[in-house]
């Protein structure tokens, strides 16, 4: 449990220092504007000089750092003079990460790497800011596990199913789970010749795991719980949705937006007419907004949870903190879950929404 | 109404108050992100354009290498399950047929030899009938013509004796009465006498 807690986060500390504040959660609302060069520098370097205050070596690296070990030397004087939220950066985008790596007497610290900035792209007046960031590079890798794991699952399935007939072990594991998205979720929902979208929802369904798994990795972090990363997939879900209603319906699409009844007599008509419309449109919008706030909001809100119950373990201190260390962990095993979970809605949604807009005769 | 509000009003402000301040948290948010964090609610255009690309090229390639090769391989392996099947099925139809074929056939073919076992017996049958038939007509054939035969021999026998026995009588007669009697009379006399007998009396 000690040791635990001198490698873990010590930067919660922090929050040991501004119980008052603990609440705040939301935004980096540092007290001082000392302590405001770089939020997440300042969390980051906490790991290392919270921990060094720990043992009141107060290990000296730079202007960020002093401040943060003074923090948590404040914390530890128990004054609620200065509050440094380490829960946000932990939640959102950065323009470096983290990993692990020696350093001084202690075993596993983290390091930061920093990424490229200034990958500006005009576009019109608008200043496109391209630079790669921590979640990007969490995509990346989200990806590269996705590849990694399925196409390894599809070569072990070549070479398997040569041998013996059937795919074995973990590939076969994998297989299940391709085949149950593609019948169960993807096929069932689609509705006839939907396979065409397959690969699509499958796509979906393994990206957002693997993004949503490396969240729950030290050093890893949830790109699936920035509002960015889920609203850029609702709106490819949004265009995926709506052209396949043009393409299944053709002309008989624009029903799905204009509201315009033959069964009623033209006196209704019309004023049902004005009154659908806008509620047509409205829900076509608010089924993406929806699949984005339903994934940001879920990976966000269990990731707080948990950096709570860490941060709790700090502040309880001795054996009264076995107790949030139990609900943690407990929360970590329901973030895993929650991680599927997820991952598995998004995909259903989706390839109901695009199976409801093919059915659909207004 | 207003008695029912009155108690939820308070939590009712507080809620409205939060959502008012959300933008002003957000932007809050957003001056730390300025400065190298991220708030938790500002969109950020590069990261979607990033979301979007890594999206996109990931599709390619799942779909591309692993899902098609996957799909692939599960329906080959579902067809060779079916074809199986159906092969199984054929060939128990097959069976069936043939063994149904068999069946008729035997039952053909027992048929058949029940009939040829009655032919025979029947052909068996009517030839032993010929046979005893014709075996008793030769019988009866032979029995006649013993018969006739031996009447004919019994005849001709009887003849020759009545002869012979005219001719030792008429020698016997002759002899004994040569000197005394007229030939011709007591010849007539004998014969006469002879008649008298009938065959099968004279012969015992």
């Amino acid at each position: 449990m000690r040791l635990f807690g001198s490698l873990a986060l010590a930067a919660t500390l922090a929050l040991v220092g501004a119980p008052a504040h603990a609440q705040d959660a939301h935004g980096a609302v540092p007290a001082a504007p000392a302590a405001q060069p770089s939020v997440t520098d300042t969390s980051s370097a906490a790991t290392a000089s919270a921990a060094a205050a720990a043992v009141g070596t107060a290990e000296q690296r730079g202007e960020a750092q002093t401040t943060v070990a003074e923090v948590a030397a404040q914390g530890h004087a128990a004054t609620p003079a200065q509050a440094v939220d380490i829960i946000t950066p932990h939640i959102t985008d950065a323009p470096h990460f983290e990993y692990p790596c020696l350093s001084g007497d202690y075993a596993i610290l983290t390091c930061e790497g920093h990424l490229p900035t200034g990958w500006i792209v005009p576009v019109g007046s608008y200043q496109l800011d391209l630079s790669p960031t921590k979640h990007v590079l969490m995509m990346l890798l989200a990806s590269a596990l996705a590849c990694l794991v399925l196409i390894g699952a599809a070569r072990a399935h070549k070479r398997h199913s040569h041998a013996a007939g059937h795919p074995k072990g973990f590939a076969a594991g994998i297989e299940a789970l391709v085949l149950y998205i593609r019948d169960e979720v993807a096929l069932k929902n689609l509705g006839h010749h939907g396979e065409k979208y397959v690969p699509f929802i499958l796509t979906l369904f393994f990206f957002i795991l693997f993004a949503n798994l490396l969240g729950l990795i030290p050093y890893g972090s949830t790109a699936t719980g920035n509002i960015s990363v889920t609203a850029a997939l609702a709106v490819l879900t949004f265009v995926v949705v709506e052209i396949a209603g043009m393409r299944a319906q053709g002309a008989g699409y624009l029903n799905t937006i204009f509201y315009w009844n033959k069964d009623l007599p033209i006196f209704m008509r019309v004023p049902m007419f004005l009154i659908m419309t806008p509620i047509e449109i409205v829900g076509k919008i608010a089924k993406p907004f929806a699949l984005a706030i339903r994934l940001f909001a879920n990976m966000t809100a269990g990731h707080i949870v948990v950096l709570a119950l860490i941060g709790l373990i700090f502040l309880f201190r001795g054996p009264a903190s076995t107790a949030p260390f139990l609900a943690a962990s407990a929360i970590m095993v329901l973030e895993l879950f929650v991680a599927f979970l997820q991952a598995f809605i998004f995909a259903l949604l989706s390839s109901v929404f695009i199976g409801q807009i093919r059915e659909a005769h207004h | 109404m207003r008695t029912l509000l009155r108690p939820l009003s308070r939590p009712l402000s507080l809620v409205l108050l939060s959502a008012a301040a959300r933008p002003a948290l957000a932007q809050e948010a957003e001056h730390g992100a300025a400065s190298g964090g991220g708030g938790l609610l500002d969109p950020h255009a590069g990261l979607m354009v990033w979301t979007l690309l890594i999206f996109a090229v990931l599709l390619f390639i799942l779909t591309k290498f692993a899902f098609k090769p996957l799909t692939a391989a599960v329906e080959a392996r579902e067809k060779a399950l079916e074809d199986a099947i159906a092969g199984a099925q054929r060939d128990r139809e097959e069976a069936a047929r043939l063994l149904a074929e068999q069946r008729a056939q035997l039952e053909g073919s027992r048929g058949e030899a029940q009939k040829l076992i009655a032919d025979a017996r029947g052909a068996a049958e009517k030839m032993r009938a010929d046979l005893l038939e014709q075996t008793r007509q030769q019988q009866a054939e032979l029995l006649d013509r013993a018969r006739r035969d031996i009447d004919a021999e019994r005849e001709r026998a009887v003849a020759d004796l009545r002869r012979e026995a005219v001719d030792l009588a008429l020698a016997g007669a002759s002899k004994v009465i040569e000197r005394n009697l007229d030939d011709a009379s007591n010849r007539r006399l004998v014969e006469q006498f002879l008649t008298t007998i009938p065959a099968n009396g004279a012969r015992r």
